[in-house]
């Protein structure tokens, strides 16, 4: 029994034409005993950014307080709002600066950044526990569900999905995911993110 | 100790090999194994002593144990499935059996139809928790010696007999491996019967058990709703409930719940329902069902622990 | 053994604990309580392992306290939950964390409800409408799952507490014995007697 396992949950982050989306269960378990099935673990950072935190969920509270306080001083000391790819590397350098005795959390980034000619680009990423950087084209994942994500985001997700179906994929992942898994399920939550507009929703989820 | 056992299971000597094709064959002369159809792996056991295959090392049980024991090693070769909830209770209108349908090794669901209620014949029926393959073996064995008893005594087997037969049974094997918590349910002479057997040699008579991962949570809702005096409505749902209750908060117990009825005339299979559809939806038009969905969440929606709303400032 | 339970009502928190003090297999004391209270509208049960709770618990007390005496008012329940829920999560990363699991129930005066928080000696904390803590979690969630009711009056609340302790007491191999049980609600923090 990993320390990962301990509280259960799991994140996926996905790719799609000019947005995208991310994904997660909504239990809090303590072993194989379910003790919420409300426990959020994914937390806008600023209008375009969302991250996910599966992991212990101790760490999962602490780290989203911490990245709240690094997020609200650099946006007070550089007078603009964060890009995804820099706080791709504030989550990776958070997570080294405990590289012998880490938080057990691996971040799951979803974005949308702004190109210097000013257009934009979906960003997606995803660390290990102690921030190794993993910038992917198409899907990221981590969480107690992560084999049954990567498998299922495998058969599932196309390049260039537009909102709507970029939802539908995502949704199909996380839930036929979370079915395979013990520790994940719940109920889950999905966000998707397009340059102008953010769509959170609920879904009815297994709940065994 | 050892040699007898050696004797009786070993299959690495050609001359022992040769010793039971003889005595099968003999057994055999007048009639071929096509004339008896499949035996379905338990032909040797109607012939009369089980005989298993064993590795070849001196201590085997230690052997399996090294490669089998999850607890104490999570990467061994050989994950047998466990996680569970099963219940049966006995009161005024016969026995409730309702069992959950998840298999796991591991985190991973590994099958969610698995069916942990053993027909054993019209009148007995087992349950399953711990060893899916120990279960479904020796109940089934347990089902060829209950016709036997019934041709030889021209009358059926008490359900006290063979739970008791079968306690002994998986006894002998004890420190073995054997992993089996069932519940042995039936309707005999004395009226409705539920007895525990399981593979440390316990066997128990009572009116309630449940067995499995998922058990604390099934009593939560099982004892505080349980009388004698129940009606068939009001047990069956019940039973159901309470298998809801498991397969919510149990990360092991899920996906359906069987539900059978025992009664004068042998056991009846009232359904198959769905866990997450109970809590979003309830049971459906089923007798008991209590019209709405079993989820917290669902039953009281729009209460509120809140003393009066806050007024908009 | 130890057992503790949290049940949210119609503008109320019963927080109920076990009293039992054990040592190896010897019961030391059968009245120790171990429901603190933090300030005029807040619980706190502390269990886990011995040594630890009473020291975090009076820890947690007195840092309440300084709080309400240097802002002239006292923490709201999830403010108080949060800070507490820090406490928790740091000492996890000390030499010597605390091994201390908690329910905190309060009743928040601004807003007029009830909240009840869920946090283990980790630092996990969720909300929850009941909780339980110890092996009676696994017997009193389901039961909740199927009687809680948010609307209901302390009477109705009480006998529902009275349906998992009795649970308890009939299915865990150790019954934890009395319960000590406290209430808070708009009127502030008093005991009970079942």
């Amino acid at each position: 029994m990993s320390i990962m396992d301990y509280n259960g949950g799991s994140v996926v982050a996905m790719v799609g034409k000019d947005c995208v989306a991310i994904a997660s269960d909504l239990r809090l378990g303590n072993q194989a005993l379910g003790v919420s099935s409300n426990f959020q673990k994914i937390f806008p950072i600023t209008d375009r950014i969302y991250l996910g935190l599966p992991g212990l969920a101790t760490d999962v509270t602490t780290l989203k307080e911490r990245f709240r306080f690094r997020v609200n001083m650099y946006t007070i000391k550089e007078e603009r709002e964060i890009e995804p790819e820099t706080f791709a590397h504030l989550v990776s350098s958070t997570l080294y600066e405990h590289r012998f005795g880490p938080y057990f959390c691996e971040p799951v980034m979803a974005g949308i950044s702004k190109t210097p000619s000013g257009g934009i680009k979906p960003f997606i990423a995803a660390t290990d526990l102690i921030g190794c950087l993993n910038f992917a084209k198409d899907f990221v994942v981590a969480g107690t569900a992560s084999e049954k994500l990567f498998g299922v985001a495998e058969g599932l997700w196309e390049p260039d999905l537009e909102p709507e179906d970029l939802f539908e994929t995502i949704s199909q992942t996380i839930m036929n995911a979370v079915d395979r898994d013990a520790y994940s399920g719940w109920g889950c939550i999905v966000h998707v993110i397009t340059k102008d507009k953010i769509t959170t929703r609920t879904l009815k989820g297994r709940m065994d | 100790m050892l040699h007898q056992f050696a004797d009786r299971f070993s299959t690495t000597s050609a001359q022992s090999e040769l010793r039971r094709a003889q005595a099968l064959a003999a057994d055999d002369e007048e009639f071929s194994d096509a004339a008896w159809g499949s035996e379905a792996g338990l032909g040797s056991l109607a012939k009369g002593v089980p005989s298993f295959s064993v590795p070849a090392v001196s201590d085997p049980s230690a052997f399996l144990r090294l490669h089998t024991d999850d607890h104490a090693d999570p990467s061994c070769r050989i994950k047998i499935k466990h996680g569970t909830t099963t219940l049966a209770f006995r009161y005024q209108g016969g026995v409730i059996v309702a069992v959950d349908s998840r298999a796991t090794a591991g985190s991973y669901v590994a099958s969610g139809t698995v069916k942990k209620v053993i027909e054993i014949n019209p009148y007995l029926l087992g349950t399953m928790a711990g060893g899916a393959a120990d279960c479904q073996y020796w109940e089934t064995y347990l089902g060829i010696h209950c016709r036997l008893h019934e041709l030889r005594n021209r009358e059926r087997i008490s359900v006290s007999a063979a739970s008791k037969y079968l306690s002994n049974l998986v006894y002998s094997y004890k420190g073995m491996g054997l992993s089996m918590g069932t519940m042995i349910c039936g309707w005999d002479k004395t009226g409705p019967a539920v007895f525990y057997v399981d593979s440390d040699g316990t066997r128990l008579k009572g009116d309630l058990f449940s067995v499995g991962s998922g058990s604390t949570h099934a009593y939560g809702v099982l004892d505080q709703g349980y009388h004698w005096d129940l009606t068939d409505a009001e047990a069956q749902e019940l039973g159901r409930r309470s298998i809801y209750a498991a397969g919510h908060r149990d990360a092991f117990s899920g996906n359906t719940c069987n539900l059978y009825h025992i009664k004068e005339d042998g056991w009846h299979f009232i359904g198959n329902y769905d866990i997450s559809k109970m809590h979003y939806e309830g049971p459906g038009n089923v007798p008991g069902a209590p019209g709405h969905g079993y989820g917290y969440d669902i039953r009281v929606e729009g209460r509120s622990s809140a003393d009066v709303a806050p007024v908009a400032a | 053994m130890e057992t503790s339970f949290g049940i949210t009502g119609k503008g109320y928190v019963i927080i109920a604990a076990d009293t039992t003090s054990a040592r190896s297999i010897i019961k030391m004391k059968t009245d120790e309580d171990k429901i603190k209270t933090l300030s005029p509208h807040l619980l706190m049960a502390y269990s886990g392992e011995p040594g630890d709770t009473v020291q975090f618990a009076e820890f947690v007390e007195r840092n309440i306290r300084l709080y309400q005496i240097r802002n002239l008012y006292a923490l709201r329940p999830a403010a108080a939950a949060a800070w507490i829920r820090r406490a928790l999560a740091n000492s996890l990363r000390s030499r010597k964390p605390y091994g201390v699991n908690l329910l905190v129930g309060g009743y928040d005066t601004a807003s007029t409800d009830p909240h009840l928080y869920w946090i283990d000696y980790f630092g996990a904390m969720t909300e929850v409408p009941f909780a339980a803590h110890g092996y009676g979690a696994y017997f009193a969630l389901s039961l909740l799952d199927r009687y809680h009711d948010p609307e209901a009056s302390l009477e109705e609340g009480l006998a529902v507490l009275r349906r998992c302790i009795d649970e308890v007491a009939k299915r865990l191999v150790i019954d934890p014995g009395k319960y000590k049980v406290k209430v808070v609600d708009k009127d502030g923090v008093r005991e009970v007697e079942l």
